[in-house]
């Protein structure tokens, strides 16, 4: 097959093959732009020796995160994490109007193509689409570097549009990214058989298993496990603990990302038991039937909100510590007959907190426009079925319901689980922090020129009472998080049941 | 006649009248044979050594013959069985004839008449085979006979219903 | 006199599908609605079904302008007083056949055990009891368009509308399909409006009404006399 053949047949298709075109692209760009900028954030030079002072600082930027080298590396952390539902994403498009898709595909192959060759035409689509969409997002951030250089009064810059990535490293991103897409999109096509006179799509039957839920048992446990391990074994060597953590938040979301089947199928069963009405028993037989539809970016949004709820474990967390040490700090102030300065590192550590509850809002976000086109997939492939059931008298309202349930009712309780699961991960770091409790010189009046004269009697030695205080569980920043998430999840499906109406247009029973 | 004849005889020895009655169960749909016609048929039959007498009975009546198929009979009845029809090789049907001739007649008044009355005719006659059939009482020969019947009266409608068309779309192309 | 359209018109876009078609349907009766595709039989059908609203003239079932209801005073309607058959596609996929024939009833606020216990009923009838607790994909077309009679038949309707029910079926499968339809139609007192493009289906009806471009044919071949033009 020549370049140009395999370039027409990729590209030929309807309305809704262009729209999944330009939605893979847009993903694409939108992802590549994410890598550039991690890049770009790499690439901020080194200033000074290593010693973290603050001679290292890049004073250029506005934001700390991007002024403190050792704060950089989170941040590009962030950003790649964030390609990840950007790619969830860009995989959920995949899927739109994938039915005509598999459909041309097969005539393709009555045509006489080889399986190999409809899953290369298929694949190439992607490749295409997601090749253009790099070039552009590199084009976006070439304009943007040049749009937003603009200094404040200080002098500083909101991003660092003051350095280029190396050539090679936009290089690798832009052919990089679409063969990935590539490679990914000829992965999830490995289920579908493309035959001469239809498609066989082998459907996953296995359903899903418990040992999930002991993955995430696991998962808290390696966490919760490490400081009494700290403590038992002091001698440990000091990769242990970073690796045990690791694994455990691995596990944990592992568990969580392969429990997503198991949680549809368990509450379509429950859903089946107790659900009174049509609309339960609908919803409850297509969670049973198809307990992974959608399952990818449900995944990513699940672990969205898993980080998000250890990020605001470990706020209260720190937040607690900062407490304790001021309290500490306050009594030895009040010992010396000073006024107590709090320092800036609470507010410090808030600011940074603050931005990842940012990035877990922009994946959230972007992990519920992603369950649009599942909502949407699952509307529109059954629009016989449902335009049969408004002839025959169904209100519109009773599949809205259904669809409505469908997504709701799985998303509770996955949701209550990240939340747990990732709240208990950050718990299990500590659940309360400590502060005095030792013996402490302090110079009463705080003047220490007078102080460190020999014999002065206002150098005294007391013990600084122990403060202790408990992390507070971080009820309503979780309440927020979740009751946020199922506010994104419904309104997706809401905005998904627009197609409900054109899907249940009486005409769609003449297309035989 | 005289291998349906064969083939009833086939199932075990029979008399003129089991043999008619036989013929019409069988055959619901075809037209009724007549007792004459059945007693022609058998002493051709005997004649050409393909049945024989086989007794008498006189079951509280008039003395009756009944008779059996021959080892010949059997054989002639196999070569029948295996004889590829010729697939109608001469189209010979009134219907063909007339709408032919309706359409050569410079009349479209009467040939529109002959063709509705025409098809309201087949379409009663489908409808009323159709109800035979549907009737739970139906036996299997009733079954099958209309199915062919059927299948018949629909062939003439579809060709009825083409040739129209064919007529009109070649009248537009001369226009 | 139960169901009756009178001098309907309706057209989509610029293409006009019926041009003033009037048909009078008694209760009880079997009639078939045929013509070649694209006829308008289909369209005859759901604006008799009240399933769409015809762009002139009226229908009326018992005395009541259906043309005039809302769209959920239609639907209403079509829950309780008719059914539909279409020719495929109509089930849903992930309900098992009992639940799919007892939607209706569940849509109707019956209790589920119920509606079951109603729904096996009918099955039964139809000969595929044994399918019950199978899916519409686990069946042969022939099943499951006896399973989608189930459903439009469990609330025993007055009007039953089947628009080419046995269109993906085999001679055979089609004939068991329609031998219950007419059968259960004639027990139960349900008038049909069946629309097919074949003659030997409207053979299963009592009478037959043939369209054309739109329009009543009465010759049923499409010849209209030069009086009519």
């Amino acid at each position: 097959m020549r370049p140009t053949t395999l370039a027409r047949l990729a590209l030929a298709g309807s309305r809704t093959d262009t729209l999944r075109v330009v939605l893979t692209a847009a993903s694409a760009a939108l992802a590549t732009l994410l890598f550039v900028l991690a890049a770009a954030v790499a690439t901020i030079p080194h200033l000074g020796d290593s010693s973290g002072g603050s001679e290292t600082w890049a004073r250029q930027y506005r934001l700390q995160v991007l002024v403190e080298p050792g704060l950089r590396p989170g941040v590009i952390m962030a950003l790649a994490l964030l390609t990840i539902p950007v790619l969830a994403l860009a995989g959920q498009c995949g899927r739109l109007g994938a039915p005509a898709r598999d459909r041309r595909l097969a005539t393709i192959r009555l045509a006489g193509a080889t399986p190999g060759q409809a899953v290369l035409v298929a694949a190439a689509e992607t490749g295409v689409a997601s090749g253009l969409g790099s070039v552009a997002g590199l084009a976006l951030y070439l304009v943007g570097r040049r749009v937003l250089h603009r200094p404040d009064a200080d002098g500083r810059l909101l991003l660092p549009t003051d350095v280029v990535p190396p050539a090679w490293a936009l290089v690798a991103i832009v052919l990089g990214l679409p063969l990935l897409a590539t490679g990914v999109a000829a992965l999830l096509l490995r289920r579908v058989a493309f035959t001469p006179y239809g498609i066989a799509r082998q459907v996953r039957r296995r359903s899903p298993r418990v040992w999930v839920g002991l993955l995430m048992g696991i998962g808290v446990a390696l966490v919760g496990s490490g400081q009494a391990v700290a403590r038992w074994a002091p001698d440990l060597p000091d990769w242990v603990l970073p690796v045990q953590f690791f694994a455990g938040v691995l596990a944990g979301t592992c568990g969580l990302v392969f429990g997503t089947g198991w949680i549809s199928a368990a509450t379509g069963r429950v859903l089946l038991r107790f659900g009174r009405g049509p609309a339960a028993l609908l919803a409850a037989r297509r969670l049973m039937a198809d307990p992974w539809s959608g399952s990818r970016v449900f995944a990513v949004l699940l672990v969205g909100v898993l980080f998000g709820a250890g990020a605001a474990g470990l706020r209260a967390h720190i937040m607690t510590i900062m407490a304790v040490e001021a309290d500490s700090n306050r009594w030895s102030a009040q010992a010396q007959g000073e006024q107590y300065l709090p320092d800036g590192r609470a507010d410090f550590h808030a600011t940074a907190f603050t931005l990842v509850d940012g990035v877990v809002a922009v994946a959230v976000g972007l992990s519920a426009a992603a369950m649009l086109v599942a909502v949407a997939e699952g509307i529109v492939s059954r629009r016989r079925a449902y335009a049969s059931l408004v002839a025959t008298g169904v209100p519109r309202r009773v599949l809205a319901r259904a669809a409505l349930l469908q997504a709701l009712a799985p998303a509770v309780p996955a949701v209550v689980l990240a939340l747990t699961v990732g709240g208990a991960l950050a718990r299990a770091f500590g659940d309360e922090a400590r502060s005095g409790g030792y013996d402490n010189t302090i110079c009463v009046g705080g003047d220490w020129s007078a102080c460190e004269e020999p014999g002065s009697t206002k150098l005294v030695e007391v013990w600084v009472p122990e403060f202790v205080r408990a992390t507070p569980v971080p009820f309503a920043h979780l309440a927020l998080l979740g009751a946020g998430t199922l506010a994104a999840v419904a309104l997706t499906v809401a905005v998904g049941l627009l197609f409900l109406r054109p899907a249940t247009d009486l005409t769609e029973l003449r297309a035989v | 006649m005289p291998h349906v004849l064969l083939g009833l005889l086939s199932t075990g020895p029979k008399h003129g009248y089991d043999l008619k009655r036989s013929h019409d169960e069988h055959l619901p749909r075809a037209r009724p044979v007549a007792f004459a016609q059945v007693y022609t048929t058998l002493g051709r039959l005997v004649r050409d050594g393909f049945a024989a007498e086989a007794g008498h009975d006189r079951a509280g009546g008039p003395e009756r013959t009944s008779y059996e198929i021959t080892g010949s009979g059997r054989a002639e009845l196999a070569g029948w069985l295996d004889q590829v029809d010729p697939p109608a090789p001469f189209v010979t049907s009134t219907l063909l004839a007339k709408v032919t001739v309706a359409l050569l007649v410079d009349d479209a008044e009467r040939a529109r008449a002959y063709l509705t009355a025409q098809r309201q005719a087949h379409t009663a006659r489908l409808r009323e085979l159709t109800a035979a059939k549907t009737d739970a009482d139906a036996a299997f020969a009733d079954v099958i006979g209309a199915d062919y019947a059927i299948a018949h009266l629909d062939a003439d409608l579809r060709w009825l219903t083409t040739t129209l068309e064919r007529v009109a779309t070649l009248g537009g192309d001369q226009k | 006199m139960i169901i009756e359209g009178r001098s309907l018109v309706r057209s989509y876009g610029a293409t006009p599908a019926l041009r003033g078609v009037s048909v009078a349907v008694d209760e009880g009766e079997i009639l078939a609605v045929t013509g070649p595709s694209g006829c308008g039989k289909s369209t005859l059908l759901h604006c008799l079904a009240g399933i769409m609203r015809p762009d002139g003239g009226e229908v009326i079932y018992r005395d009541q302008r259906v043309s005039d209801l809302s769209e959920a005073a239609r639907a209403r309607l079509r829950r309780t007083d008719f059914g539909v058959l279409f020719q495929f596609g109509q089930l849903v996929m992930e309900l098992t056949a009992a639940e799919n024939v007892a939607l209706p009833l569940l849509l109707a606020g019956t209790g589920r055990r119920e509606a079951r216990t109603a729904a096996l009923s009918w099955l039964d009838r139809l000969g595929v009891r044994d399918l019950a607790d199978q899916r519409p994909g686990e069946v042969s077309g022939g099943q499951q368009q006896r399973v989608a009679l189930a459903r439009a038949l469990v609330t025993e309707p007055r009007v039953l509308f089947a628009d080419e029910p046995t269109g993906a079926l085999d001679t055979l499968a089609g004939e068991q399909v329609l031998g219950h339809l007419t059968r259960l139609a004639r027990e139960q007192g349900t008038t049909v409006i069946l629309v097919t493009h074949d003659a030997r289906v409207a053979g299963y009806a009592d009478r037959e009404l043939c369209l054309r471009d739109g329009r009543v044919d009465a010759s049923g071949l499409g010849l209209v006399s030069e009086a009519a033009r």
